[in-house]
C-alpha cells in the first residue's frame, strides 16, 4: 500500500463516523441541545475564524504553552543534566525531586494560584512545571545512560569542554531527551487546557468553558476540534525531529 | 567523594535543600501581611494536617479519590485491553477503530470535560468518564503492541501441536503480551490518578483531594491545599507501588532483562 491509499483508508472511517453524526442528527432523534450536526460545527468553526476569535484564542494558548514550555525544557534540562552529572548534585537534589515529581501535577494548580494569582504569569508556570518534571527526568537517564568510556577517551585527549558538550554529550543523550520534550509538550497542553477552563479570560480551554456555560454544544465541539488538532501537530512535530536523530543513530 | 555513598550520609545530604526550603518559608510567613496568605507557617500547615486526619475529613477525602480512580482504572483498563488486544487480532476491526482511536486521543483529556458537562452533567458518573477514558488511552495502546509483538513461531508451534484458538489466545498469547498489557496498566494508573483529580477539581464533588483543593483555593486557605498535596502525592506513590510489585509478581517466571 502507497501512502495515498493508506492516508485514504485512515481517513474513510474519520468521515463514515462524521456520516453517521450527520445523519443522527439529522433524524431528530436527539434534541439540538445534545447534538448539532458535524455541518453545524464545522459553520461555527468557520464563523470562529472569519470573526478573528478563534485566532485570538488559540494565539493566546499557543503563546501561553510555548513560553510555559521554553521556560520548563530549559530549566528541566539544566536541572537534569547537572544532577546527572555531578553525585554531590544529585545527593543534594535527587530525593526531593523524586518526592515532588510523585504530586500530580494538576494538584499544583491550588497552590500556584494562592502564590501567583490568576494572571498570565500562572499560566506559564503551571506549563513549565508540567514540562519540567518529564524533561528533568529524560535528560538525567539520557546523560546517565552515557558510556563512561567517552568521558574517559575524552579526558585522555585532553577535549575542551565546550566541543566535548557539543560534540559528544548532546548528541548521544539527544535521543531520550527528544522523548522527554514531546512527553512534556503534550503534559503541558493538557495542564493549560485544565488551566483555561478553570480560570481564564482567553485561550482554547475558555472558549470551551463559556460555549458550556451557554449551552452551545457547538462552540464546545469547535473547542475539542481545535485542540486535538493542536495536541496532533504538536506530537507529530515532535516526533519528526526525533526520527531524523534516530536515523543517523541506525546508520 | 567515596564519603557520599555511605546511606547516612545522602540521607542528610538530601534533606539540605528541603530543610532550607523550609526555612525559607517560614521566613516568608513571619514577613506578615499580604504574604503571609499564601506562605502559611508550617505549625499552622500541621496543625490542619492533625486536625484533617482527627475528624476524619482526610480520610474520607483519600478514600472517594481512591475509589473514583480505582473504578476508573478497572472500568476504563478493561475496555481498553479487550479493545486493544481485539484490534491486533483482527485486521478489520484494526482499519476502522485504529484511525478514531488515534484521532479522538488527540485531544487533551481534560478538553472533554466542557462536552462531558453538556452531555453528562458534572455528577460522578460523568468523573468517572473521564477517569476510564484516562485509563482507556494507554491500556489500547500497549496491549496492542503487545499481542501484535508476539513471536508468530509461538503461536505456530501451539498450532502444531493442535492447540485450539481459544488455547492459544489463553495460554500463548496472553501471556507473551503480558508485560506490555501491565506496562499499559501502570501508565493507565497514573493518568487515572491525574484525571481524577483534575476532574474533581474542575467538577467539585461531595468529597474527594481534588474537590477539598479547589474550595480550598476559593477559601485561600494554602494549608488545606498543602495537606491535600501531600496526600495525593503519597497515595499516588504508594497506589504505583502496589501496581509495580503487582506487576513483578505476575511476572516473576519472566527473566530479568537490563
Amino acid at each position: 500500500m502507497n501512502h495515498l491509499t493508506r492516508i485514504a483508508a485512515g481517513l474513510a472511517p474519520l468521515f463514515g463516523l462524521l456520516l453517521l453524526w450527520q445523519l443522527a442528527s439529522a433524524s431528530g432523534v436527539f434534541p439540538p441541545q445534545v447534538l448539532v450536526p458535524p455541518s453545524e460545527v464545522g459553520a461555527t468553526l468557520a464563523q470562529l475564524w472569519r470573526n478573528g476569535e478563534l485566532w485570538d484564542h488559540l494565539g493566546t494558548s499557543l503563546f501561553r504553552l510555548v513560553f510555559g514550555f521554553l521556560a520548563g525544557a530549559a530549566i528541566g534540562l539544566a536541572f537534569g543534566t547537572a544532577i546527572a552529572l555531578s553525585r554531590l548534585l544529585e545527593a543534594l537534589f535527587a530525593p526531593l525531586f523524586q518526592a515532588v515529581r510523585q504530586v500530580p501535577v494538576l494538584a499544583f494548580i491550588p497552590m500556584l494560584v494562592l502564590l501567583l494569582g490568576i494572571e498570565e504569569r500562572f499560566k506559564i508556570v503551571v506549563v513549565a512545571v508540567a514540562v519540567f518534571f518529564p524533561v528533568a527526568l529524560a535528560a538525567f537517564d539520557g546523560v546517565r545512560g552515557i558510556p563512561k568510556s567517552y568521558f574517559e577517551v575524552a579526558r585522555l585527549y585532553r577535549t575542551p569542554a565546550l566541543p566535548f558538550v557539543t560534540r559528544i554529550l548532546l548528541p548521544a543523550a539527544i535521543p531520550p531527551v527528544l522523548t522527554g520534550l514531546r512527553l512534556g509538550l503534550t503534559r503541558g497542553w493538557l495542564v493549560l487546557v485544565a488551566c483555561e477552563l478553570l480560570a481564564a479570560d482567553s485561550g482554547i480551554g475558555q472558549m470551551m468553558e463559556m460555549g458550556r456555560q451557554m449551552f452551545r454544544i457547538d462552540v464546545v465541539l469547535a473547542g475539542v476540534f481545535v485542540s486535538g488538532l493542536v495536541g496532533f501537530f504538536l506530537d507529530r512535530s515532535v516526533k519528526l525531529v526525533e526520527r531524523r536523530f534516530v536515523r543517523w543513530k541506525e546508520a | 567523594m567515596a564519603r557520599l555513598n555511605t546511606p547516612v550520609a545522602r540521607i542528610l545530604l538530601g534533606l539540605i535543600v528541603p530543610v532550607l526550603i523550609l526555612f525559607w518559608w517560614q521566613a516568608q510567613s513571619a514577613q506578615g501581611g499580604a504574604r503571609a496568605l499564601a506562605f502559611v507557617p508550617l505549625q499552622e500547615v500541621g496543625a490542619t494536617l492533625v486536625a484533617q486526619l482527627a475528624s476524619g475529613f482526610l480520610l474520607n477525602d483519600a478514600l472517594a479519590t481512591l475509589s473514583r480512580a480505582v473504578t476508573g482504572l478497572v472500568l476504563g483498563g478493561l475496555a481498553g485491553t479487550a479493545l486493544g488486544v481485539a484490534m491486533a487480532m483482527s485486521r478489520p476491526l484494526d482499519r476502522v477503530v485504529g484511525p478514531l482511536y488515534h484521532a479522538v486521543r488527540q485531544v487533551p483529556l481534560l478538553g472533554w470535560l466542557p462536552l462531558i458537562g453538556l452531555w453528562v452533567g458534572n455528577g460522578d458518573e460523568a468523573k468517572l468518564l473521564i477517569v476510564s477514558l484516562a485509563a482507556f488511552y494507554p491500556t489500547v495502546l500497549n496491549s496492542y503492541e503487545g499481542v501484535r509483538t508476539v513471536e508468530q513461531r509461538y503461536v505456530e508451534v501451539a498450532r502444531l501441536f493442535g492447540f485450539s484458538a481459544g488455547q492459544r489466545f489463553v495460554h500463548v498469547l496472553l501471556p507473551a503480551a503480558l508485560p506490555l498489557i501491565l506496562t499499559g496498566v501502570a501508565q493507565a494508573l497514573a493518568f487515572a490518578w491525574i484525571a481524577t483529580i483534575g476532574t474533581e477539581m474542575l467538577f467539585g464533588a461531595n468529597a474527594g483531594l481534588g474537590a477539598t483543593m479547589g474550595v480550598a483555593q476559593a477559601q485561600q486557605r494554602m494549608d488545606i491545599i498543602l495537606v491535600a498535596i501531600l496526600a495525593a502525592a503519597s497515595l499516588g506513590f504508594t497506589l504505583h507501588y502496589s501496581i509495580a510489585s503487582l506487576r513483578r509478581h505476575l511476572l516473576r517466571w519472566q527473566p530479568v532483562i537490563h
